[in-house]
């Protein structure tokens, strides 16, 4: 071990960062927002609450690939995409902007906590699924409060707590699948994230 | 260009937070040889044949020093999937390398993704599944082979881009003795057939005795030996953890060259091994 360790102080070593993954966050996207659109299309309605599934699915693929804030972007803009055609709100279009918002905050938060420190915070992806389906939830209900004129004391004490309510529910369903999601993406070849 | 194949010059690595796996791994491997690595596990016969691929340390990460050539060109730079038109890799999980659902897709995958015109990826898939004994095979699904046929696929789909250089890491580590002869019997004359080097890692060399023109002794991720295969065996009958590994043959004959002072021949097989000793034996005793 010694002589080890002063052979490596002999020899200049390089260090070398192990090649990024270019298309697998893709390959996760696309998996995982299938799979949210199934069952977003076959999920019950609970005590008048419904999880997002699509938000719970793209907050899992930025927790599990830490795109950069254009990848998180297209993510979400193609989130909302999805949601276009069986929304039955009064602006389905709105899915596009509130996803694109979601995706971006999810983004952020796995960003922030990579940055502080944090990127191993076994309860982070919680609180992901819980603020990207805020955000998300928060730009939507507040563009159908636009678009029906609706006041502003509806927004904040009927539509936001809703919201709140069911971004709890997502930030667990993120939580409890984050898990399964990595093993199963990152168990090739033993590189884990 | 470099006459040698693949040459690692004062090469050093150590895979992320680990300690140094190679050192000073100073190594050619000639053009036209079949060369076999050998060595106790834990050596870093698998780590050399994956630095030969350019996967370490440009995939992997970790630290290094020193270069590796393949066909004179430094691997610093390039991306694994061009140094894998050259020199073409067979891992030990040969599984973990099948990717498509059809052996005809697997073979035609590299081909593919190199842009390859479709009719020379249709002519060489058919040509690579004949090679290893798998024609007619384009449309089975995998698991409608079996483990060897899927072995045999995979070296047909490395065989496909006609590599000048095949490296094989513990090929049969997962067959009975009889598959792995054919398997090493294939690989042979496929060697024999288009003129390429061939780099093995084997445990067993019983099985690559006949086949062997060089050997690669390593030891705690060093190169102990390297030459021809009866020097380089000699060499390694001299280190406890080495003398082994050789074909139980070689033990007897480099033992008996050590004791009585003969020079004994190249043993290929035990009836060459047999031939010699009762020539030189026998005649011994015929003069008692």
């Amino acid at each position: 071990m010694k002589d080890e360790e002063n052979l490596v102080e002999q020899v200049a070593l390089i260090e070398i960062e192990p090649a990024k993954d270019t298309h697998r966050w893709v390959a996760i996207t696309a998996l995982l927002l299938a799979i949210g659109i199934i069952l977003h299309t076959i999920s019950p309605n609970i005590g008048g609450v419904t999880p997002n599934w699509t938000i719970a699915m793209y907050s899992i693929t930025i927790s599990l690939t830490d795109p950069s804030f254009k990848q998180a972007a297209g993510i979400g803009f193609i989130a909302g995409l999805t949601l276009v055609p069986s929304s039955k709100s009064a602006f389905p279009l709105g899915n596009l902007v509130s996803d694109l918002t979601g995706a971006l905050v999810a983004a952020m938060m796995v960003k922030s906590m990579v940055k502080i420190g944090l990127a191993n915070f076994k309860f982070g992806p919680f609180f992901t699924g819980f603020l990207a389906t805020m955000a998300s939830g928060a730009v939507f209900t507040f563009i159908l409060k636009l678009i029906l004129s609706l006041p502003l004391s509806v927004y904040i004490y009927a539509m936001l707590p809703v919201v709140a309510t069911v971004a709890v529910l997502n930030g667990f369903i993120t939580q409890v699948l984050f898990a399964p999601a990595q093993k199963l993406f990152f168990m090739q070849g033993g590189r884990k994230k | 260009m470099s006459a040698d194949v693949v040459k690692f010059n004062k090469f050093y690595y150590a895979y992320p937070n680990s300690d140094l796996v190679l050192k000073n791994i100073e190594l050619t491997i000639k053009p036209g040889s079949f060369t076999v690595l050998m060595g106790p596990s834990g050596a870093g016969k698998t780590t050399l044949c994956k630095a030969m691929a350019g996967i370490v340390p440009y995939y992997y990460g970790g630290r290094y020093a020193g270069t590796v050539e393949v066909l004179g060109q430094d691997t610093k730079g390039k991306r694994v999937s061009d140094i894998a038109m050259h020199l073409g890799l067979m891992l030990e999980d040969y599984e973990s390398q099948l990717v498509s659902l059809t052996a005809g897709e697997e073979v035609a995958f590299a081909l593919l993704n190199h842009g390859f015109p479709p009719e020379e990826v249709e002519a060489r898939t058919r040509k690579a599944l004949e090679d290893v004994g798998l024609p007619g095979r384009e449309n089975y699904q995998l698991d409608e082979l079996s483990g060897g046929q899927r072995q045999r696929l995979l070296l047909a789909s490395v065989l496909a881009v006609q590599p000048k250089v095949l490296v094989l890491d513990e090929p049969v580590s997962a067959m009975d003795p009889e598959g792995a002869a054919s398997l090493y019997k294939l690989v042979n004359s496929l060697y024999q057939k288009y003129q390429m080097t061939v780099v093995v890692v084997e445990h067993n060399l019983n099985y690559v005795l006949p086949y062997a023109t060089d050997l690669v002794a390593l030891k705690d991720g060093e190169v102990i030996a390297a030459d021809s295969f009866e020097q380089a065996a000699l060499r390694a009958y001299d280190e406890n953890c080495l003398q082994c590994l050789l074909p139980e043959i070689w033990q007897v004959k480099l033992c008996l060259q050590k004791r009585d002072g003969v020079s004994l021949g190249i043993w290929r097989t035990t009836d060459d091994a047999i031939a010699e000793l009762k020539a030189v034996y026998g005649r011994a005793n015929d003069n008692d």
